[in-house]
Formats: structure tokens, sequence, C-alpha cells
């Protein structure tokens, strides 16, 4: 834990890299030996990771709600994905650029006259933009495929990554575990750059903003555009993950980021811990396996999955570990490090003290 | 009403009425400061003083009338332009920033000496790196100077009122301050703070004007080289302290005496 808290104190870019750099190779080595199915969860999970990210320095740095980010995502899917239709061989790097671009700008169009607006307006502005991109995904046939979507190619896995598996399903596994690299190296790298920010001047300007609005201006800092910037690194974090969740799936439709996911983003983020970036990961890893844990507990419970309360299990779990997060951890489950690390050492001090007496 | 010194003037404000509503707040108020200059903004409750610095700093905007800053060459200025054209201001009471540590409260005070530099922010630039590291010497100076730069790694709302107000004083003296805008500095402070706050003020004319609005006479009179007094928004006495103190307009609006 060192490491992650190394990333916090005051350190220079270079040592951000490495720790970041260690830390994604890690993760690379750790889904060897996952199963293939886990690893496209990870994906997926790293994928709106990314997006957690983005919400978490929106609203943990800038004090500023979005419950639009699912729409943001959708954008960033979308442009990847129409683009891919005309442009096939386009470098992933370079696609990834453009969901960033085209997710950034969409931030900044919602975000220029919503800077005037504060707490639940805020909301209910960026809420409005959310529920108003699937319709016009479905209306907009003609560039967005309407009902059914688009299809992109998959993933092609480099013959050299190819050969290094072997036996049954090699193929199959190979591609899972490719996918999945990419989606981990992909994070890792807006991770990094986020950790640039959370420790710059930048960032020190989102948390004034957040604080006290009128001595921030007293410092120099427009607020219109210090929110309006907030917004559109927010937004191009979500045009980022939501590409990123479009080239695992190699589909997307209107119902691909639907409202209630911006939602799910906001509870995981709460539930990691607001404003951090292992709060992020966390979030992302709970997003991961948030099915298995479903399926357990209706196996436990033995509530058939398809009945009505099954099918709803994933709300009521996310429900209730919200509602304990929210009265024993409001740091989230990241910032119960602190805490925990508090408590044995004063146990610690406690023995210590009674050994003396 | 009117100095003629060919002394550089700070800020100027020339005519400045104010209506909120059907209140005139302020009426036709026109006042100088000079530059290396204390002067002393006072009146009774409710003069108008606190809209009169809204006015200088943009927050309010003037019904009529108008702001200059002539040294520095600048018409009304948005807030967010003070810091940048070497206007500091403290606010009533503390106003610093609640989770952030006293030390990264006053490098906050320099976030307009340099550029917005988002992409040097993003990609951790070295220069960005530099300019911190410069920017936590500076602000740890700044402290060391006012005498609490142990409090540096604590919160703001960990520490006690006064040393919270030197820690909001040098915040503003980060932005390299022309003119330093100090709103009620002496509240709340004891008789040996308010004795140092004095002090430091002096020793700060020697690079900047300071304007302070105040009710503390005891702590303004010694202070200042002039004082504007102001009542029922209406500028009634500017001048000298000596001379001020036995201006029967004012004695009426302090003690009440009627008319």
């Amino acid at each position: 834990m060192d490491w992650i808290r190394s990333l916090r104190s005051q350190d220079t870019t270079h040592s951000r890299f490495l720790v970041v750099l260690s830390l994604t190779i890690l993760v690379l080595l750790i889904t060897v030996f996952l199963p293939p199915v886990a690893d496209s969860q990870l994906a997926e999970g790293a994928a709106i990771a990314i997006v957690i990210l983005g919400l978490s320095w929106l609203i943990g740095w800038s004090g500023q709600i979005s419950l639009g980010n699912s729409g943001f995502m959708a954008v960033g899917a979308y442009s990847a994905s129409i683009w891919a239709q005309h442009h096939a061989t386009t470098p992933l790097v370079l696609t990834f650029f453009l969901a960033i671009v085209m997710g950034g700008l969409s931030g900044l169009i919602i975000a220029v006259p919503s800077t005037r607006l504060r707490g639940p307006y805020l909301a209910g502005m960026t809420l409005a933009f959310s529920a108003a991109i699937s319709p016009i995904a479905q209306n907009f046939t003609s560039v967005t495929g309407g009902e059914n979507g688009q299809f992109l190619n998959e993933l092609t896995t480099p013959k050299w990554f190819l050969h290094l598996f072997s036996g049954q399903n090699a193929a199959i596994n190979a591609n899972a575990q490719w996918s999945c690299d990419i989606a981990i190296v992909v994070a890792g790298v807006a991770f990094f750059f986020m950790a640039n920010l959370f420790h710059s001047r930048t960032g020190r300007a989102m948390r004034l903003i957040r604080d006290n609005d009128v001595a921030a201006e007293l410092v120099g800092i427009n607020l219109t555009l210090t929110r309006s910037s907030a917004f559109m690194i927010s937004a191009g974090f979500a045009g980022l993950g939501g590409a990123l969740y479009t080239i695992l799936n190699a589909t997307v439709n209107p119902s691909t980021f639907p409202l209630t996911l911006s939602i799910t983003l906001l509870t995981l983020m709460v539930l990691g811990g607001i404003g951090t970036l292992s709060g992020a990961v966390i979030g992302g890893i709970i997003y991961s396996f948030s099915a298995n844990l479903v399926d357990h507990i209706n196996a436990l419970t033995g509530v058939n999955p398809a009945s009505n309360l099954g099918a709803n299990m994933q709300g009521i779990i996310f429900g209730v570990l919200l509602i304990l997060t929210m009265l024993f951890a409001p740091r989230g489950i990241a910032g119960l490090w602190g805490p925990l690390r508090r408590l044995t050492k004063s146990r610690r001090r406690l023995v210590t003290h009674q050994n003396v007496q | 009403m009117t100095d003629t010194t060919s002394r550089p003037i700070t800020l100027e404000l020339i005519d400045v009425t104010v209506h909120f509503g059907g209140l005139l707040a302020l009426n036709e108020v026109s006042f100088r400061v000079y530059e290396n200059e204390i002067v002393g903004l006072i009146g009774p409750n409710g003069a108008g003083k606190t809209t009169a610095f809204n006015v200088a700093c943009g927050f309010q905007k003037p019904t009529s009338g108008s702001v200059h800053f002539p040294a520095s060459g600048h018409g009304a200025l948005r807030p967010s332009q003070l810091a940048k054209a070497g206007v500091a201001r403290t606010l009533q009471g503390v106003g610093l920033f609640p989770q952030l540590s006293v030390l990264e409260n006053v490098m906050a005070g320099a976030q307009s000496r340099f550029g917005d530099g988002l992409l040097t922010s993003f990609l951790g630039l070295p220069n960005g790196l530099r300019t911190e590291k410069a920017l936590r010497q500076e602000a740890l100076g700044g402290l060391e100077r006012l005498g609490v730069a142990k409090f540096a790694a604590a919160m703001p709302g960990g520490i006690p009122y006064g040393i919270a107000k030197k820690v909001s004083l040098a915040r503003a003296l980060m932005a390299h301050p022309t003119l330093l805008m100090l709103d009620e500095p002496a509240s709340g402070l004891d008789e040996n703070e308010l004795e140092e706050f004095a002090h430091l003020i002096t020793e700060l004319r020697a690079s900047m004007s300071v304007l302070l609005v105040e009710h503390n006479m005891d702590f303004v009179m010694p202070l200042v080289h002039q004082l504007i007094v102001l009542n029922f928004g209406q500028v009634i006495a500017t001048g000298a302290p000596a001379d001020i103190s036995n201006d029967p307009d004012v004695l009426a609006a302090y003690l009440g005496v009627e008319e």
C-alpha cells in the first residue's frame, strides 16, 4: 500500500509514472492467471473505472455533480463506432483520441450554460442530457444505425500473442487476454494523467472553487472557465471509457448507455471513495464482478434469478452497500485504509502503554 | 475633497452610486488611494463601506459612476482579474479554503501569477513541478514572515482565529499586490494581535497601498494616512485622522447627535 500512498504525496511526474507502470504490469500479470470470462469482466471494469475516475474528478475535486456521464460515454462510443464504419483500419490510439476529443467537446457544450447552475439544478441539467442521448441515437438512423446500433470489428490479436497460447480454446483465451490487456493499459495511461492533474495547479484550482468560490475568484480564478474545464476533462474521460467499452464489446446501440448507468457510476464512485485514484479502481472492480456477486447471493438465498426479486438483486445489493458506505465509511472503501491503520496503531500503542505499566 | 498631489493613484472611485432596489447604498462616492498610502474606510453600520469595497472589487456593479486603477492602467475589473492586476483582498472573517492545508491555502494566493497551464498540469511537465516547488518555498517564507510557519501543515479549521487571519494575509501577499484591501482586519483579535497586525501593515506600506474597512478606531487612527468617512452611503469627510476626529459631521454620525 506504500506504493499507492506515494501516489498521493508530493512527488514528481516520473515517480508517478513508475508507480502507475508497476501497478499496470502487476495487474497484467494477474490477468494471466484469470479465466477468459474473468478477463472480459475485468476489461469492462477497466473501461468503467476510467469513467468513474472522470466523475470522481468532477464531483470530488471541482465540487460539481453530474448525472450525464453515461451520455458522455455514449458520445465517445458512437464517435469511435461511426468512425470505424468508414475507416476500419485506424490505429486504436487515434480512435481513442477521437473519442476523448468528442466526449470533451460534448462536455464543454453542456458545461458552458450549466456553470451558472449549482447542486440539484446542475444534476437536473446533466440528467436531461443523458436522457436525451439514447433517443437521439435511436432516431438518427442513418448515422447511428438506429435501434439495432452498429457493429465493429473485433480487436485483432497479434500473431506473436496468439503463439503464446496452446491447447484447447487457445484462440479464445488469447483474444480475451489481449482485449483485457489493452483495456488495462488504456486505464493505466488514463490514471497516470489524472494523477498528474490531481497534484497540479489545475487540481488545486478545482479544490479552490469547490471550497470557497468567492475567495477563489479573489486569487484570480475564472469560475466559468475552471468549472467548464473540469466538465470537459470529466467528459473526455467518459468518452474514452465509453469508446473502450464499445470496442471491447464490438457493438453499440441506444440501450448500451442507459440513464441508469449514470446512477450506477455515481454509486460505484461513492462505494470506492470520492476523489481518489484507488476509489475509481475499486469501483471498477466492483462493477466487474457484481454479476458474480449477484449470482452468488441468489444461490445462497435460494432466490430464482429469473424472478422479479432476482432480476433486481443488483440494485438491492448496490443500495444496501451504498447505505452502509454512507453510514460507516463516508470516504468509501479507499478511505477505510487510513482509519484502519490508525486503529491498529492506537491498539499497538495501548499495548506498549500497558507493558510499561 | 480632491487631493492635488502628483503621486500616482492606485485606486480611484468616481461618483459611484449603487441602488439596491429602492435603497440607496452609495450616493456619488468618490475617493482615491495613492501609492504607498494606508487608507481607512470607516463609518457606522450600514454606511456602505462593504458595498464600496465590493464595487472596487467588481463584485457589485455600480448603478452609475466608475472605478479605475490608474497606476496600473486598468479600468473596472472583474473579481477574477484583480489578482493579476495587483489587487489582493481579504474577506470579512477568515475566508480560507477549509479542505486545504494552511500551506496550500497560502500557495493558492499565487494562482494568478501563472498561466492556466492545463496541458502542463495534465502531462506533469517539469516547468509545472518547478513552479509548484518555488511556490511552496515562497509560501513557507510568507508564513515564516508572519510568524505562523509552524501551522503550515494544519487544516484551517484547527487553528486559532488570530492565526487564521494571518494566514489569509499571507495568502493575499502571495499575489505580490500593489493594492491590498483588508476587510475588517482587526475584528476578533486581542490586544497583542492588534499591535502585531498594525505593525505588519505599516511594514507592508513600503511596497504597496493598503485600503482597509474597520470598526476599531483605536486600531485605525494611529495606522492610516487618510480616512474616508461614510454615512448613509455618502462621503461625509476625507482627510488626515487628526482632522477627522474633530469634524462635527463625523462626531454626529458616530455619537448620534441630533441635528
